[in-house]
């Protein structure tokens, strides 16, 4: 896999470098802002471009603004974008028309290296992935109308939230530390009490719960 | 006389200054023809001189703004024509009678302590007033000067304070997870060891999300990022009822007013969600000559307390701005939470 990496502040950059590396995966470029990672992803053609949100000179969303342009240049390309929080409306810009190959996570999510790597490879190989925090925001308590979330368990939130990080059910019950029995039947339930229907695929699962929440509100 | 619009004082002045005149020539021109011995119309002259210069002198108090400062200018015109009939007198008696010492020296010391302690009191109150008023303006002009100045400063310090932390302790802390990550997983072979970098990054966890919650407290990433409308829309979406946002705004807001419009918001749509059991809500940012109206409505129960504690924060903060919150909310009636934030 060939990643570009777009991160101003060198202590996460190098780390980032260094952990990719480690892991046979090559870095082509690094770069601090938005032009710089247009000019990198025209040359370089990688499979995945990691995109810090608040990149220079503004330090507000330039890095998200560069990432959507570059998915326009190139709608194949894999994008993940890291930040230090998570707004839905930055999530549902990104994602747009096209869900393939979107990733967005909370940055502190590299530390968990294997399933870091794994979300990489999803993203690269045309997934969707999200942080758990943009269903903990969609989730929050919207007062008022009775809506099938409000019907959820805290357990069958918790899973819902690992499956828009677009994990496996093995993933799932290796996270909450149960069997991948348990997190089978949580699934079912929350599809029936969400009136989805029913489906296997991890990528499509996190479609289906997404166009959800966004037709819910 | 009267038909050419004077009126009967200054009718009565003009005729008592033409009799004097005359009276003072007709003395004199007897004088000469009598022989020009002892100048005798002197006197006379001085008699006249009196009631002309009393005239005057009344004419000029009577102009001063009534009260203290008029009764004070009565008392040094009255003075001042016992000062000169004085004055004359004493020239007469030098002139014609040969009187050689300054005999009206102690009568104009007098005359002239008397009055100017007269003024002293009649006046002290006014001056003290005047002084102490001059004071109070320059004062309330240094006072909210240098609290627009204590508030622009916090509202930059707080921008700064959540930069430093977006760049300092949350990316340190970020990059130490990603290296205790990389330790982990070099000592797969070594449970006991991995279990330990394991709690150390969950510790390292819990710490971000706290500085991430502490961060959010000082200014909303979305406000920082894309200002207040932004904010306002994602905040909005956060809520189940249905809340409308209307944007007739196109200034461009301090820091400051920002933050305040964006925490007012906030808190009014929670307390929307808490209590008032609504359909419909909404927000509208409209501009009003030289300030930001913010407007935050629903159609639910009504009754909220204007006093309460929430309510109360608001104005605080509000008020720290030189703006004004209303709330209107009868009972049954929805609530509505109306906020003017002065701009520049």
């Amino acid at each position: 896999m060939r990643v570009v990496i777009a991160e101003d502040l060198a202590l996460l950059r190098e780390g980032l470098v260094a952990l990719l590396r480690e892991h046979d995966i090559e870095v082509v470029a690094q770069v601090e802002d938005g032009p710089a990672l247009l000019r990198a992803i025209a040359g370089h053609e990688p499979d995945l471009a990691i995109v810090d949100v608040r990149l220079p000179p503004s330090f507000s969303d330039e890095g998200l603004l560069a990432a959507i342009e570059a998915r326009r240049r190139q709608p194949d390309l894999g994008i993940l974008v890291l930040s230090q929080y998570v707004e839905t409306a930055y999530a549902s810009e990104l994602i747009g028309e096209n869900t393939a190959g979107i990733g967005y996570l909370l940055k502190e999510r590299i530390g968990d290296v294997r399933a870091f790597l794994d979300a990489l490879e999803r993203v690269a190989a045309g997934g969707t992935v999200l942080d758990r925090q943009v269903v903990t925001q969609l989730l929050a308590p919207r007062g008022g109308a009775d809506d099938g979330l409000s019907r959820l368990t805290a357990r069958e939130r918790e899973v819902l939230e690992l499956m828009a990080e677009g994990r496996s059910n093995t993933a799932i019950a290796e996270a909450l530390v149960v069997t991948p029995g348990a997190v089978e039947k949580h699934i079912t339930n929350i599809f029936t009490k969400l009136d989805l229907p029913a489906c296997h695929d991890d990528h499509r699962r996190v479609l289906a719960v997404l166009a959800y929440l966004r037709v819910a509100r | 006389m009267l038909a050419a619009g004077l009126s009967i004082g200054q009718y009565a002045r003009s005729v008592l200054h033409r009799v004097a005149a005359l009276t003072a020539v007709l003395l004199g021109a007897i004088w000469f023809l009598d022989g020009q011995g002892y100048l005798w119309p002197a006197w006379a002259w001085l008699g006249l001189a009196v009631p002309v210069l009393l005239d005057f002198t009344a004419d000029w108090a009577w102009r001063q703004a009534p009260g203290a400062v008029r009764r004070v200018a009565c008392v040094w015109a009255l003075a001042g024509v016992a000062a000169v009939i004085l004055l004359l007198t004493w020239l007469l008696t030098w002139l014609l009678a040969g009187v050689r010492e300054f005999w009206p020296a102690w009568a104009l010391l007098g005359v002239a302590t008397a009055v100017s302690s007269y003024s002293l009191f009649a006046l002290h109150d006014r001056v003290l007033v005047a002084y102490g008023r001059r004071a109070l303006r320059a004062r309330i002009d240094l006072l909210t000067r240098t609290r627009r100045q204590v508030v622009a400063a916090q509202a930059a310090e707080l921008r700064r304070i959540e930069r430093d932390l977006h760049d300092g302790a949350q990316a340190r802390l970020v990059a130490l997870t990603l290296q205790l990550g990389r330790a982990e997983m070099r000592v797969t072979d070594q449970p006991d060891v991995q279990r330990l970098i394991h709690e150390a990054q969950r510790e390292a966890h819990h710490a971000i999300d706290e500085l991430r919650d502490l961060a959010r407290g000082i200014v909303p990433p979305l406000l920082a990022d894309r200002g207040l409308v932004a904010a306002v829309q994602s905040l909005a979406a956060r809520y189940g009822f249905g809340t409308t946002i209307e944007v007739a705004t196109h200034r461009s807001l301090s820091p400051a007013a920002e933050r305040t419009a964006y925490f007012v918001i906030a808190e009014a749509l929670t307390n929307t969600a808490k209590h008032a059991g609504a359909r419909h809500s909404w927000v509208a940012l409209a501009d009003e000559r030289a300030a930001l109206v913010v407007t935050v409505g629903d159609d639910g129960r009504g009754g909220a307390d204007a006093n309460g504690s929430g309510i109360a924060g608001l104005r605080a903060r509000v008020e720290a701005l030189d703006g004004t919150l209303s709330l209107e909310s009868p009972s049954g009636g929805g609530t509505v939470v109306k906020v003017r934030i002065p701009c520049a």
